[in-house]
């Protein structure tokens, strides 16, 4: 920022400072940039454009600490022997060991464990640790199929196909040589401190057509046990939806361009993918035309913060939310302390994205000792179970504020629309219309 | 099911599944050997066997026959769908008539031969152990290659070995193009004869000679300098 003009008015629209920056970094770098977290648009449609229209006199509400509200979800009830019984909405969503330290990973799993919920192994497989810690845990099936094996796929409560994720749909992993440690590359096949790329296609299925295949050889490994679901970066998600459910999956789960991820061209986050909000009414509605909404699952994901977004992804047709980037916040990501080492990547505490470069000076995005030691895993499973508590107890206050007893009963016409855009993208009724449009008004 | 050296299972009268099972149960007691007639070509036959055994398919089998399996050999007396041996931890896997597309996706050990041909997109993300065919290979083989070793007695496609990290490609016929992050490498003489061994072991008619295909690494770091700065900060 050093030498620019003081007047804003002389920064050029199209020849922004931040535009002259990136254009100046690239020239020096030779490559685009690469950095962690999600997206920073602040242009991008969001949850906050829909407000809960809770009971008053055309509807009663529940006592709001009395009456019961149930939160449970089993996700392949009646399809497998061994269904996800989740006692919440939501989940961990799949961050690696290798993107999150140990000491990450062992507290998301104890808090996910005291929560009743399950936690996910991300690409690079399922570390005995990570096992150990969380009672539920979902493992992932990836294009770069590490650390994958017949053995971790028996002990798993869920195999995650994924084929793409909100942060960079079609696009594969990345996780710089910074973060491949010696266990790491170990347990990927790599060599230490090598950039790994990941593949974004799965090496042995050429399209949706061999999707059933694939689920088919799932299940035979482990024999039809528990339930498997077809994860998706948000972007053609009504046709891909429908695709994934002719596969026979138990449960769908998608991110929106919200999501976030350990490491990522910047370029990528803040141009592919189509936001949360947007995604899910279509997801829902591809299920609904199959007859399938009630058989299928959807986990949705991107960007998800607080009770408030997941209540409305429920009552949009979610029926579990995954959060990633609100769990490592409440692990202590931009938490303001050790200051001294964000300001020596160049960064602060709230605007801190340096996930790529393993130097999290709060231990959760790194592969070294010195700063693993900094998260302390029970502290840290602690908060995170507070944060899943307190988010559970806003999702159940909207439920009850809108006269239900279940928080899978919210549904759009607990809702509604501030803008026309929301409006159009949901389905849910613009406010002050009444469902109509402003035409019915005579004065 | 009883102790015996051998048993047979018709596929013309159970399902995969049931197939699947009758497999593993003869593996976790000890059978020997099974033989599955008429296979059918149906894909998914012989997944997760992790107890040590040896299969004999009497025919074409589909997609990811002897896959995410562990200690299993198996020889198919025809030729094989996708993913043949797909994830295979340790054993051998032999198929006497072509493989399709993606032979040997993500070996983990182990060895895959296919007599005659396999498809494109074979050996990607091979992790260890080898893939060996007698014939030709498609486009894009060995991508994303990790470690092992991949012996092509025929021609391959474009973009072999793209992106490989580690590991060693022989080519007996013509390559149509190396792919990005790879090199041509010199083949020494203890290297020669272990491949002239290998074919000669599995029958497999040797080429007079080979290329060597090797990761030129330029694809390991995406900025050098930068990890030099990271490392400093530390």
């Amino acid at each position: 920022m050093e030498g620019r003009p003081l007047k804003d008015a002389t920064y050029s629209g199209i020849w922004s400072p931040d535009t002259i920056e990136s254009i100046q970094e690239k020239a020096e770098l030779g490559r685009y940039q690469i950095r962690g977290q999600a997206t920073k648009r602040r242009d991008l449609p969001s949850f906050d454009d829909l407000v809960f229209v809770p009971a008053g006199l055309s509807r009663m509400p529940l006592e709001g600490y009395r009456e019961r509200c149930d939160t449970r979800v089993v996700i392949g009830e009646g399809r497998v022997k061994r269904p996800l019984v989740l006692d919440r909405p939501i989940m961990i969503a799949g961050m690696s060991f290798g993107a999150l330290s140990i000491n990450a990973k062992r507290a998301l799993g104890r808090a996910a464990t005291k929560c009743g919920i399950s936690t996910c192994t991300g690409d690079g497989g399922m570390h005995p640790e990570e096992r150990k810690n969380s009672a539920k845990l979902v493992y992932q099936y990836l294009p770069s199929r590490y650390g994958l094996t017949p053995y971790d796929m028996r002990k798993a409560d869920m195999i995650e196909v994924v084929c793409g994720q909100g942060a960079k749909p079609g696009t594969g992993g990345v996780l710089l040589g910074s973060k491949v440690s010696a266990e790491v590359a170990r347990m990927r096949d790599l060599p230490e401190g090598v950039d790994q790329r990941t593949p974004c296609r799965h090496p042995d299925w050429m399209g949706a057509d061999d999707l059933p295949v694939k689920i088919q050889q799932i299940r035979e490994a482990v024999g039809y046990e528990i339930p498997v679901s077809v994860k998706v970066g948000a972007s053609r998600i009504a046709d891909d939806i429908k695709l994934i459910a002719r596969a026979g999956v138990d449960a769908i789960v998608f991110d929106g361009m919200e999501g976030g991820t350990a490491a990522s061209p910047t370029i990528q986050l803040d141009h592919t993918g189509i936001p949360t909000i947007a995604a899910i009414a279509e997801a829902a509605e591809s299920l609904r035309d199959m007859g399938l909404k009630e058989d299928i699952k959807l986990i949705v994901g991107g960007g998800i913060r607080n009770g408030a977004d997941a209540a409305k992804c429920i009552a949009l047709g979610a029926d579990v939310v995954y959060i990633g980037t609100a769990a490592l916040i409440a692990l202590g990501c931009h938490r303001p302390i050790h200051v001294e080492d964000y300001h020596r990547m160049g960064t602060t505490p709230y605007e801190c994205n340096h996930c790529h470069t393993g130097l999290c000076p709060v231990g959760i995005t790194t592969q070294y000792p010195r700063l693993i030691e900094r998260l302390d895993p029970d502290e840290g499973a602690e908060r995170v179970a507070n944060f899943l508590n307190a988010m559970t107890m806003e999702i159940q206050l909207f439920a009850r504020a809108c006269g239900k007893n279940r928080v899978h009963d919210l549904d759009g016409n607990d809702m509604k629309a501030l803008t026309m855009e929301a409006s159009m993208m949901t389905g849910v009724p613009m406010v002050g219309l009444n469902g109509r449009v402003p035409a019915w008004r005579t004065y | 099911m009883s102790k015996a050296d051998k048993i047979t299972l018709d596929g013309n009268k159970l399902s995969v599944t049931q197939l699947n099972i009758a497999i593993r149960d003869a593996a976790k007691n000890g059978v020997k050997t099974v033989e599955i007639e008429h296979p059918m070509a149906r894909h998914n036959l012989g997944v997760a066997i992790t107890d040590p055994i040896h299969l004999i398919y009497k025919g074409d089998v589909g997609y990811y026959a002897v896959s995410l399996s562990d200690q299993v050999t198996a020889e198919i007396h025809g030729s094989a769908g996708w993913g043949i041996g797909d994830n295979l931890i340790r054993g051998e896997v032999v198929v006497h008539g072509n493989a399709a597309t993606a032979a040997a996706p993500s070996l983990r050990g182990g060895t895959v031969v296919v007599k005659g041909s396999v498809g494109p997109r074979s050996a990607i993300g091979l992790k260890s152990g080898e893939l060996i065919v007698g014939g030709d290979a498609g486009y894009m083989t060995g991508f994303f290659m990790q470690k092992g070793r991949l012996i092509i007695c025929g021609n391959t496609g474009d973009a072999l070995g793209d992106s490989m990290y580690q590991g060693a490609i022989y080519v007996g016929g013509q390559i149509h193009a190396i792919g990005s992050g790879c090199r041509y490498a010199d083949i020494d003489a203890a290297e020669r004869d272990d491949l002239y061994a290998t074919l000669d072991k599995y029958k497999i008619k040797a080429p007079k000679s080979f290329s060597k295909v090797e990761s030129d690494r330029s694809l390991w770091h995406f900025d050098k300098k930068e990890f030099e700065v990271w490392k400093d900060v530390l």
